[in-house]
Order: C-alpha cells, then structure tokens, then sequence
C-alpha cells in the first residue's frame, strides 16, 4: 500500500527532496537559500511559458523520458524484479539521449554523447549492486529484500561505498556532473527544451532522486529504520560532495568507474560467493 | 491570466549577456548571486540558456559583432519574457557612445522594459531592478513579441516567421 501511494506521489515527494536539497546546498555555502517550496513555484512558472519546440519528435523523447523514468520507479516499488527495474531505467535515459542527438545543437549532442559515457560508467555498477542483492537475500525480489532479516550493508560494505560514489553520476552532481555541466554545455540533453517540454525533464529528474534512494534504502534490508539513516547520510554525503568538488573529465569519470568502483564491488560480490 | 500566472514572480530566470562591456557590471552580477545579497532566496537563478529564461539581463554597449546574438537570444526566449538593461553602457552607450564599433545602447537592438542606471549599479539597485522587472513580467501575456527596428530581410534570415 505504501508502495503504491509513493508510487503515484513520486514526482511531489521528488520535488520536496529537491527543494530540501536546494535549501541545504545553500545553507552548505552559507547563504539562505529558496524557500523549500521552490521546484513546485519553478514548475507552475514553466507551465505558464509558451511552448516552442524543435520538432515534435524531440519534445515527444522530453515527455518519454519522464514517462519511462516514473516508469522505471513503479517497477521497482510496486513490481518484483530488481533487475528489470534497472533496465527500465535504461530505456529512460535512452529517451533522453535520442531526443538531445536528434537536434542540430551541437551542445546537445555531446550532452547526448556524455550522457551515454554515464551510462557505461554506472550501469554495469547497478547490475552488479542488483546481483550482490541476489547473493545476500536470494531473490530479485523487492519484497524480499524488505523482509530480509540480517543487514545487507554489513554484507555488502564495499558496494554501498561504490554505490554512494555512483549517485553522483546518476543525479548529476558534481564531481560527475559531466552530461549536464551547467557552465560548460548548458545543461547538456536538456538544453533545447523550453516551457512546459522542459518540465517534463525537470520533473524526470526528481522521479530519478526517489528511485536512486530507494536503492540507497534497500541496504537496510527490513531494519527500516537504518534504511532510513543511510538514505540521510547518502544525502548528505552527496551534497556534500557536490559543493567541494570540481567537474571532472569524462574519460576520468569511466576510468574511476571501470578501474575503481567496479573491481571493488566485484570484489565484495566475488568474496559473498566463496563465503 | 490564469492560476499559473501568480507563480511568476516566485520564479524569476535570469539569463545574462554582456555586450562589449567592462565587466564591471558582471561583477556586481556575481556578487548578488553571491552569499552576501544572495539572489536565490527570491527563486531567481542564473541559467546560461535563452530557452529556459525569463529576465534578459544585458549589459554592455551594443557592439556590432554582438548586434545579431543579441537578437537571437531575445528571439530565442519564450514569451512572457523582460529585458533589463543594466548600466551606463546599456543606456545609449556610455563612454563609448558614438564610437565606430558600437550600436548605441541595447535599446537600438531590442525593446528594454527596465533601465538599471549606475556604473556599475551596486547589487541593492540590481534586486530592485528585477523586483521592478517581475512587476512587468507579471503583466505580460504569452503572445510573442518582436523586437524593435527590424528588417524583412533579418526576419527571413532568423526565421521568426516558421517559429
């Protein structure tokens, strides 16, 4: 039943997530901040914008990314398997980069382009978290996991800290804000959308925040409670992250992923397999 | 004029172009995003993107390497949209009024709503220029607008016409 409510609620409850962040981005940096309502002010502004678009295919890829993205969260709340809520993730992010390629801004192509270098970088990441989940509970299945009775997170130590450093790159936070790079490419994929198009991504993107911590929260297994905390330190931390930090190289971002952060998450899987 | 129409001001999107200027003006652009007067807490941000701004933001003396940017930014931000001008440059060309190179003020080039005088204006006079803006913008509807001293020739050039 929860899940469900959270299910349909996802883009409001997202939105909070990121008015609060918005507040404790400022605050990290001292300033006061907007007021927590904020996304909610920016999303009836764009409403109120006249809608132009590129071509119809383009504003149609906008609007799929956040069907797919909402999507993808349903699977993995209300649905059973893990694994199919990761792939359906995918096809969300491939909504975003057909649409950003299929216009002339060149901007929007490499946005495009380093949105997929994302992809490599966390995707394999986000199997292999999946598989580990496998390893631990013995099934794909959410329900499990939620009704696992040890602690994954002291099972599987090293995947959350590959997968803390993995949130960067699916939020888009600095230091791998790389497709997004506000002061660099404009905001990447997103930069030809304008008015209510726009917001369909907008929105898009705090579906993302809860379906990102929901994975954050599994770790709890059914201790809920330190579920709870993890998602809170995993906040923090990225917030953190995210104002002390400078936007790397992508060649950088795979690197880390594919020379660090896979290996170390193989390695735990690797040891949960001999024990 | 609808519901979403009051959510205007709580939302204001700046775009800044600076047009031949000192920098002096950008400056003082900084520092009001900054800790100090920190523009965000009314909702305003500075997005480097015409499409997804409200607030065009010029400083700088028009010159004539900028003249044709400068009209696609402003043709390429969706209606109900404000321009501010801001600093002595913008107001028919400051110091370098009358120079070989220069357009004479961003009003020349596009209709300005809000003139910000000073040089540099401090960031106190550039809030009060944007709450001033928004007063405007809340009263504007969505229909498009042009800009002023146009040619049919740069119209066909730009493309208004199939937007």
């Amino acid at each position: 039943m929860i899940s469900v409510i959270l299910t349909i609620f996802a883009p409001i409850l997202g939105g909070f997530v990121y008015g609060i962040e918005r507040i404790v981005r400022a605050r990290m940096q001292s300033r006061m901040g907007p007021p927590l309502m904020q996304p909610f002010y920016d999303f009836f502004k764009l409403m109120d914008k006249r809608p132009i678009m590129i071509h119809s295919f383009h504003a149609l890829m906008g609007i799929m990314y956040f069907i797919a993205e909402w999507f993808a969260l349903a699977v993995l709340l209300l649905g059973n398997d893990l694994l199919i809520a990761v792939f359906f993730h995918v096809i969300a992010v491939l909504a975003l980069v057909i649409g950003a390629s299929s216009v002339r801004s060149s901007y929007s192509v490499l946005g495009a382009l380093r949105e997929l270098m994302h992809m490599i970088s966390y995707e394999p990441l986000m199997v292999l978290m999946v598989v580990s989940f496998y390893l631990v509970v013995g099934s794909f299945d959410i329900k499990d996991v939620l009704h696992y009775n040890g602690y994954p997170i002291l099972d599987l130590p090293l995947v959350f800290i590959a997968f803390l450093l993995t949130i960067p790159m699916l939020l888009q936070k600095s230091p791998f804000d790389v497709a997004e790079a506000h002061q660099e490419i404009i905001g990447g994929p997103e930069i030809e959308y304008s008015g209510p198009f726009y917001e369909a991504l907008y929105t898009g993107k705090w579906i993302e925040y809860i379906y990102v911590f929901t994975f954050a929260f599994l770790f709890g297994g059914s201790h809920y409670w330190l579920g709870a905390i993890l998602v809170i330190f995993a906040f923090l931390f990225i917030n953190l992250l995210d104002n002390s930090t400078a936007r790397l190289d992508f060649r950088r971002m795979v690197k880390f992923a594919w020379i660090v952060l896979i290996p170390m998450a193989a390695l735990n899987v690797i040891l949960l397999a001999l024990i | 004029m609808g519901f979403f129409s009051k959510f205007r001001k709580k939302s204001p999107w700046i775009l800044h172009y600076n047009t031949g200027g000192c920098n002096g003006c950008d400056i003082e652009i900084l520092a009001t995003l900054a800790p100090k007067y920190d523009i965000e807490r009314f909702g305003a941000l500075n997005r480097g993107n015409p499409k997804q701004a409200d607030i065009l933001l010029v400083t700088g003396p028009v010159t004539k390497n900028c003249r044709d940017v400068l009209r696609r930014l402003y043709l390429e931000m969706p209606e109900p949209k404000v321009v501010v001008a801001m600093g002595a440059c913008g107001h028919g060309g400051g110091v370098f009024r009358h120079l070989y190179n220069v357009e004479n003020g961003v009003d020349n080039i596009i209709p300005v709503d809000v003139w910000i005088p000073g040089c540099a204006p401090n960031p106190r006079a550039l809030i009060d220029g944007i709450v001033e803006a928004i007063k405007i913008w809340e009263k504007k509807s969505k229909d498009k607008e042009y800009m002023k001293n146009h040619s049919k020739e740069m119209i066909k050039n730009l493309g208004v016409n199939d937007d």
